[in-house]
């Protein structure tokens, strides 16, 4: 009975195992949900000659974990899973061929939104966006307004109002023709994948189309009375200069051509 | 100046009273115009989204603003020269404020070149030109002091709109914001409101004093066809002189390019400008690229800046000092080869500490340069011709301002380094400095030869009036109608 168990774990784990490799590693664990910590290990259990061994995360080598040892026994500790650490590990040993196995950590979806608090001008139209990091990404996006107490969960296509464009780490609510009683408020983002749900706030302000009128006709006030303030104080100034001269010059006249000269000279 | 070329401006320039008043106009009328093009770029990105265009487009908006401001000097000046500063302020206020209360309706990009770029450009360029030129007619012994304080505009007012552009954006929008900037532009108006047109009936004070400084007095002596030569001190002559000249000035002073200080100015500020503001630009870039964070790179400018600030009118005030007034065009020269000794350093400093010194002696050298800028033209060619002058070197200038960045960009794009680009910008301003140096020796030396002309000169038609006022008074009436 224990032989055929043997018999048919080996068989799976063949059957589990890389395609392009035809020696056996033996993933523990094959596959990590929802953990907040692990242990990975790999065990070559083929005689092949190791030089060493290496572990990948998504693509990039991890330095740390390069090692010269020649143990087919590799192991990869991950302390604290999080959306950034999840992702999909590769064990690498360093023979001829190289050969890895795969084990993928999966954690629950990072949603968060782009921005918490949006703005938009009445009439116009709000874009409230949210995004995903993790793995594996989000499948199924759904928008919903309202508080945490009461959701209604927006529709795409049922009216010119909404507009939902999903991709899987991103998702996008075009909210058109934006109306100050009933677009402001909560809008919640929710990202679904294999594992579970995870969802973000975003608070939508509708600015009214008169908002900025009131500070602009508060400064054009404000200008108008300070050039009116500046050409009253000029004219009001003025006629004293003016007097002077003329005082200047009755003070000079006879009807005198030598007088006539004083006055060209003081008009210079 | 001294009291000699007073007498050719045919009244003595209060130097004082309102005045003050006047530079405070000019304060506000510069910081705009400087400021505000480059305060816009903050809104650059989230227009950019809402026309859905590249980012070159946007820049665009900036690049016809600067270059409408520039080409908008000559025009500016026919129109200084023709009916004062005072209109052609409000005109300018009430064209940059309509412009962006129209851009906040904009539906296309093309919409925000046309408003922003065109009207709102030549706007401020009809605010520049009167300010600078309101100064030199108010000023005369206290000038460079008056032209440092009014340069300060720039760096207060675009310290003061960067966060207040940031706060308007986020509370209203780019929309609100440009509608609320419009207003805010409107405050030009004030400053044109303050610039009453001198009072020219002063009377001129009699020559007692030896002249302190060459200049505009002798060119205007040895320019001058008629009036100047004989018969200075008779004030009849100097009356018709002023009328005739008065036609031609009507317009654009193109006799301007015979001039040899101007040329000399001309020359010298084209190839700096290649090399002047493209430092500015890169500061905050070059900062990111030795792996600095964006705040301390913006910490940078906020250095730079503040120096700029406290500098300017402490370069007006060491340039009115009497060591320096007489020979302010080598203070000048000076002030430009330092930026280009800046700049050649600048790949030698090591550490933030380093690009901190950087940025303190960077701020020191940009903002002498700027505070003396107008104040050298007004030196060269005199208040009379300073307001042609001043939009024929705009003009002008307009190529190399607006090719240096870019010029500067590609250096750093070819090489990858940014050490080339200042070399490069290190040159532009160093080897004009040492022309300036050269040149305002040779043509200081010209002056004094034709100040001692001149003199000479008067001393002789003096002896000759003499005569003439002893001859009976009809004839001179008779010259005084004609």
């Amino acid at each position: 009975m224990k032989l055929l168990w043997a018999v048919s774990a080996l068989l799976l784990s063949c059957w589990r195992a890389d395609a392009s490799t035809a020696a056996n590693i033996v993933a523990n664990p094959p596959e990590v949900s929802n953990q907040t910590y692990a242990v990975l290990t790999c065990n070559l259990t083929d005689n092949l000659a190791i030089k060493g061994s290496y572990w990948v995360h998504n693509g990039k080598i991890i330095e740390d974990s390069k090692s010269t040892d020649t143990s087919p026994y590799i192991t990869h500790t991950l302390e604290k899973i999080t959306h950034t650490s999840g992702g999909k590990y590769e064990c690498v040993f360093l023979t001829e061929p190289q050969v890895n196995q795969t084990i993928e950590v999966k954690t629950l979806p990072h949603v968060y939104a782009y921005k918490h608090s949006e703005h938009g001008n009445e009439k116009d139209k709000g874009v409230l966006v949210c995004m995903s990091h993790g793995y594996p990404l989000p499948t199924n996006w759904n928008w919903y307004k309202g508080d945490d107490e009461d959701q209604e969960p927006i529709i795409n296509g049922t009216s010119d109002k909404y507009e939902i464009r999903s991709t899987p780490n991103k998702t996008t609510l075009t909210i058109n023709d934006l109306s100050i009683e009933n677009d402001i408020g909560d809008y919640i983002c929710s990202g679904t994948n294999e594992l579970g749900t995870n969802k973000d706030k975003i608070h939508l302000r509708v600015r009214s189309r008169l908002a900025a009128l009131w500070p602009f006709l508060g400064i054009v006030a404000e200008v108008i009375i300070l050039v009116t303030i500046i050409f009253i104080y000029e004219k009001r100034r003025k006629p004293d200069e003016v007097n002077d001269g003329m005082y200047t010059m009755k003070s000079n006249s006879t009807a005198n051509h030598k007088d006539k000269n004083v006055r060209q000279r003081n008009s210079n | 100046m001294p009291p000699a070329a007073a007498t050719n401006l045919g009244y003595t320039p209060p130097d004082g009273g309102w005045g003050w008043a006047v530079v405070f106009g000019a304060f506000i009328s510069i910081g705009f115009s400087y400021a505000f093009p480059k305060s816009l770029t903050i809104y650059f990105k989230e227009i950019q989204e809402y026309f859905s265009v590249s980012y070159s487009e946007i820049a665009w908006v900036s690049s016809v603003m600067l270059a409408s401001m520039y080409a908008g000097g000559p025009v500016s000046s026919i129109l200084v020269n023709r009916y004062g500063s005072r209109p052609v302020v409000l005109v300018g206020g009430l064209m940059v404020s309509g412009a962006m209360v129209l851009a906040s309706f904009g539906t296309t990009i093309i919409h925000l070149y046309l408003c922003i770029g065109v009207i709102g450009g030549f706007g401020l360029a009809f605010n520049l030109q009167p300010a600078l030129t309101i100064i030199g007619t108010y000023f005369q012994v206290k000038r460079p002091l008056a032209n440092g304080l009014a340069m300060t505009g720039s760096p207060v007012v675009l310290s003061t709109l960067a966060p207040l552009n940031q706060f308007l954006f986020d509370s209203f929008g780019w929309r609100g914001s440009f509608l609320i900037l419009g207003s805010i532009v409107l405050n030009c108006c004030v400053a044109g409101a303050l610039m009453r047109p001198v009072n020219k009936s002063a009377q001129p004070k009699p020559k007692t004093e030896p002249p302190l400084c060459n200049g505009a007095a002798a060119e205007e002596d040895a320019a001058a066809d008629t009036g100047a030569q004989s018969d200075n001190l008779l004030t009849e002559e100097n009356q018709s002189e002023n009328k005739s000249q008065g036609h031609i000035r009507k317009f654009i002073d193109l006799s301007l390019f015979r001039h040899r200080g101007f040329l000399i100015y001309l020359t010298g500020n084209v190839v700096m400008f290649f090399g002047f503001f493209a430092p500015v630009v890169f500061l905050a870039p070059y900062a990111k690229h030795l792996g600095f964070d964006e705040y301390s790179a913006a910490f940078l400018l906020s250095i730079f800046a503040l120096v700029d600030m406290f500098i300017r009118p402490a370069t007006g005030l060491l340039g009115n000092t009497k060591w320096i007034r007489p020979r302010i065009q080598y203070f000048f020269s000076f002030a430009v080869s330092y930026n280009g000794l800046c700049h050649l350093m600048c790949p030698l400093a090591h550490g933030y500490i380093g690009l901190v010194v950087y940025a303190v002696f960077f701020g020191l050298a940009f903002g002498m340069v700027s505070a003396l800028l107008f104040e050298v033209l007004m030196d060269l060619v005199g208040a009379h011709r300073f307001s042609s002058a001043v939009g024929l070197v705009t003009i002008i200038e307009c190529g190399p301002v607006l090719l240096g960045p870019p010029i500067s960009g590609a250096l750093v794009d070819v090489f990858g380094d940014y050490k080339y680009m200042y070399y490069a910008c290190g040159v532009f301003m160093l080897a004009p400095g040492i022309f300036f140096f050269i040149m305002h020796y040779y043509n200081y030396k010209r002056l004094d030869e034709e100040q001692r002309q001149t003199v000479a000169l008067e001393m002789r038609t003096s002896e000759e009036a003499v005569e003439l006022k002893m001859s009976p008074d009809d004839k001179i009436a008779h010259e005084t109608d004609g």
